[in-house]
């Protein structure tokens, strides 16, 4: 569930990027700190080396101690005619110093280093050749536990190649537990560590780091809450949509989702979710009205069976009557079959199932014979049939096309008035065949006219006339739709009513 | 019981009819709004069973035509059971209505139910004495025995039961007992009036010289 929520999911991305880019942010800051921290803790470190250089040798020439190596002065050729240096009170140097050189702690020396001075610096010289012998060491100076590093042998010249000592002047200190420690190799052949303890400044990193976790973690937590908040929010008509769907999809389906924020792209999404629904609605209720007429229409044959064959049962009766139930019985059921039979019709038109046997024919002969077919109910009503039928050939289905002309001619018979006139006309005008039926009858009213086509509507509400269910205009659009044409209907009221076909010839 | 029916349909027209007339009403029909409404308002009967769909004038229109000069109880036949149509039926002054398809027993307790309304009874019997008339199963009990009466008798006692203790003239009579196409031979009243009071007693029937009949 958690995995399937897009919420969840964005705030998953969210806040994993959120982490990296914090952890990003913390451990550079850390980093920095603790170069900061140990760039200070090596400056004085130097300067300590180059004071203490500077005590054994005398001022440098043209450069401190640690700093640029001269490259003139070799190892080895360490001035003979210096004193030993004085060592430390208690702590006098192993062996002999052969040849090395003297060291005396001067006071001003002394300040910089013991466990007094803030950072309790400390140092060692000794030479790097041979025994490694000791020349000096404070006496704050640790006893490293054995198997520590080598720091004797640290910087061996002999495994540095060429023997160059001057490029180890000014070496990346090193960490040992809680010291931090710079040796320096002077030209002439001593090395001086020089080291201090950074507990206080590992404790103070300590604290930095646990500071950094601290406030990555509250914001953090306030990008997680945000985050919420916004993905909540930017997600809102999101929800609304599938709350809305939902009830649509349980049958409401006047239901519209609120398209106020209609600039975004969820806004867009419900307006075109919105028209969808429209039309879905439109076409539920065209459905329903379609079902509702049909039931309808079904209504009052069934009752005339009903009433016919109870009112009949009711009693004995003679052969006659029985004749007359089942003969009223046999023409309710013949309009049902009638209604029955056009509303498949209509539904397969709807479904686009109806198959057209298109063949090249002629269209005006086709309209001769619809004419000749209606003729004797023409006759019967004392109409007159004016025809007025250009040659024209054309493609389609021609059963069906006189299907819509022998329905237009007969309404145009039946709502005709006595003694009146049908006027059909049929003409081609570029790629179209044009077919005009007229008639002088009462008209429809102009209320009425827009809903001729519509299935089940009927102007004068008549019932009279089995099938005439206001299904006949409806079958005629289908046929002619179907065709690619298009039906319109023109009336003036107690003048006459004008349909007008369209065709596109399609040869 | 005089009956009007406006419904276009031929055979169901027929069979209503014809079905009401078995049941000893006085029947008369009208196929089309126009002619149902000039019959509804030049006859005063008992019950008028009315389509809504109609050629001419609609059902609804006839209703709220009629109602402006009479209150004759009207059934309404509708072939839309929607809410919204029934209401606007009763609103425009239908009595009740029916949806097709409708079986033709619950025209007959519809059409029983609304007359009996029209004439302020609660139930569908009327004991006068010894003599019950049951209008729903449409007998005639003296002294908890059937009576044997035909269509038109029990038409008779019934008119009378129903507007007992009122003098009911012979015109009214035959308005209500006999429908258009019937001639209204003067003895043919009498002849039934004289055979229900050998059934149910001489003093069943009262005659009010000059003005007509009365059950007491």
């Amino acid at each position: 569930m958690i995995s399937k929520s897009i919420k969840w999911r964005l705030q998953l991305w969210y806040g994993l990027i959120l982490v990296a880019v914090l952890v990003g942010f913390g451990v550079t800051s850390y980093q920095l700190e603790r170069n900061r921290q140990f760039r200070r803790v090596d400056e004085e470190m130097h300067r300590r080396v180059g004071a203490l250089a500077q005590q054994l040798h005398g001022p440098p020439h043209g450069r401190q101690a640690g700093r640029q190596p001269d490259p003139n002065r070799l190892p080895g050729r360490m001035p003979e005619d210096r004193p030993p240096p004085e060592f430390g009170d208690d702590n006098p140097p192993p062996g002999g110093g052969r040849g090395a050189p003297k060291f005396e702690l001067t006071p001003q020396l002394a300040v910089l280093f013991g466990t007094n001075v803030p950072g309790n610096f400390y140092f060692r010289i000794h030479l790097v050749e041979g025994d490694h012998r000791e020349i000096a060491r404070s006496d704050n100076y640790p006893d490293r536990p054995a198997g520590g590093p080598d720091l004797d042998n640290f910087f061996d010249p002999q495994k540095q190649g060429d023997g160059h000592a001057g490029k180890f002047n000014n070496p990346p200190p090193l960490n040992f537990e809680k010291d931090r420690v710079v040796e320096d190799v002077l030209p002439s052949g001593e090395v001086i560590e020089v080291g201090c303890s950074i507990a206080p400044e590992l404790r103070e990193l300590d604290l930095t780091a646990l500071k950094l976790a601290g406030i990555g973690a509250v914001i953090l937590l306030l990008g997680f809450a945000g985050g919420w908040v916004f993905v909540g929010r930017a997600l809102q008509p999101v929800t609304e949509i599938s709350a809305t769907a939902a009830k649509i999809s349980a049958g409401d389906l006047s239901q519209r989702i609120n398209t106020s924020e209609a600039e975004s792209e969820l806004g867009q999404l419900a307006a075109v979710l919105n028209s969808t629904f429209a039309r879905l609605e439109t076409a539920f209720a065209q459905q329903k009205q379609f079902a509702s007429d049909a039931a309808h229409e079904l209504r009052t044959p069934v009752t005339v069976i009903l009433t016919q064959t109870q009112m009949t049962l009711s009693r004995e009766r003679d052969a006659a009557s029985y004749k007359q139930t089942v003969e009223a019985c046999q023409r309710a059921a013949q309009r049902m079959r009638k209604l029955i039979e056009t509303l498949l019709e209509l539904a397969r038109f709807d479904a686009g199932q109806e198959v057209l046997k298109r063949l090249n024919f002629d269209l005006a002969k086709t309209v001769a014979d619809c004419v000749d077919m209606v003729q004797p109910l023409a006759d019967e009503r004392h109409i007159q049939i004016e025809s007025d039928l250009k040659p024209l050939e054309m493609n389609g289905d021609s059963e069906r096309l006189a299907q819509v002309v022998t329905n237009l001619l007969t309404n145009a018979i039946q709502y005709n008035q006595p003694n009146g006139q049908v006027r059909i006309k049929l003409a081609g005008q570029g790629g179209l065949a044009v077919l005009e039926v007229a008639d002088t009858g009462k008209g429809i009213a102009s209320e009425d006219l827009p809903y001729v086509f519509e299935r089940f509507y009927r102007a004068d509400k008549s019932r009279t006339g089995a099938g005439n269910a206001g299904l006949g205009l409806s079958i005629c659009k289908a046929i002619v739709e179907a065709h690619g044409g298009t039906m319109e209907v023109s009336s003036v009221e107690k003048s006459g009513t004008t349909f007008i076909v369209r065709l596109p010839l399609g040869v | 019981m005089r009956i009007l029916i406006v419904e276009d349909e031929p055979d169901l027209l027929a069979s209503l009819a014809q079905a009401l007339r078995e049941e000893g009403y006085a029947v008369d029909t009208a196929d089309n709004g126009d002619d149902g409404l000039f019959n509804a308002e030049g006859t005063d009967y008992d019950a008028i069973v009315l389509d809504v769909m109609l050629p001419g004038l609609d059902g609804w229109e006839i209703l709220k035509r009629l109602r402006k000069t009479k209150k004759t109880p009207v059934l309404m036949l509708t072939a839309r059971d929607q809410t919204r149509d029934r209401v606007k039926g009763l609103d425009t002054g239908a009595d009740d209505y029916v949806v097709k398809p409708f079986d033709l027993e619950e025209v007959f307790a519809r059409l029983r139910a609304i007359i009996r309304r029209s004439t302020n009874k609660t139930t569908n019997i009327v004991e006068i004495g010894e003599v019950k008339v049951d209008t729903a199963a449409r007998n005639v009990l003296l002294k908890d025995k059937l009576v044997d009466l035909t269509a038109r008798e029990y038409s008779l006692v019934e008119f009378l039961a129903l507007h007992r203790g009122e003098v009911v003239s012979r015109t009214q009579l035959y308005e209500h007992l006999f429908d258009e196409n019937e001639s209204s031979m003067s003895n043919l009243l009498d002849v039934h009036v004289s055979n229900v009071r050998k059934k149910l007693g001489a003093e069943f029937i009262v005659t009010r010289r000059g003005h007509g009949y009365c059950i007491e």
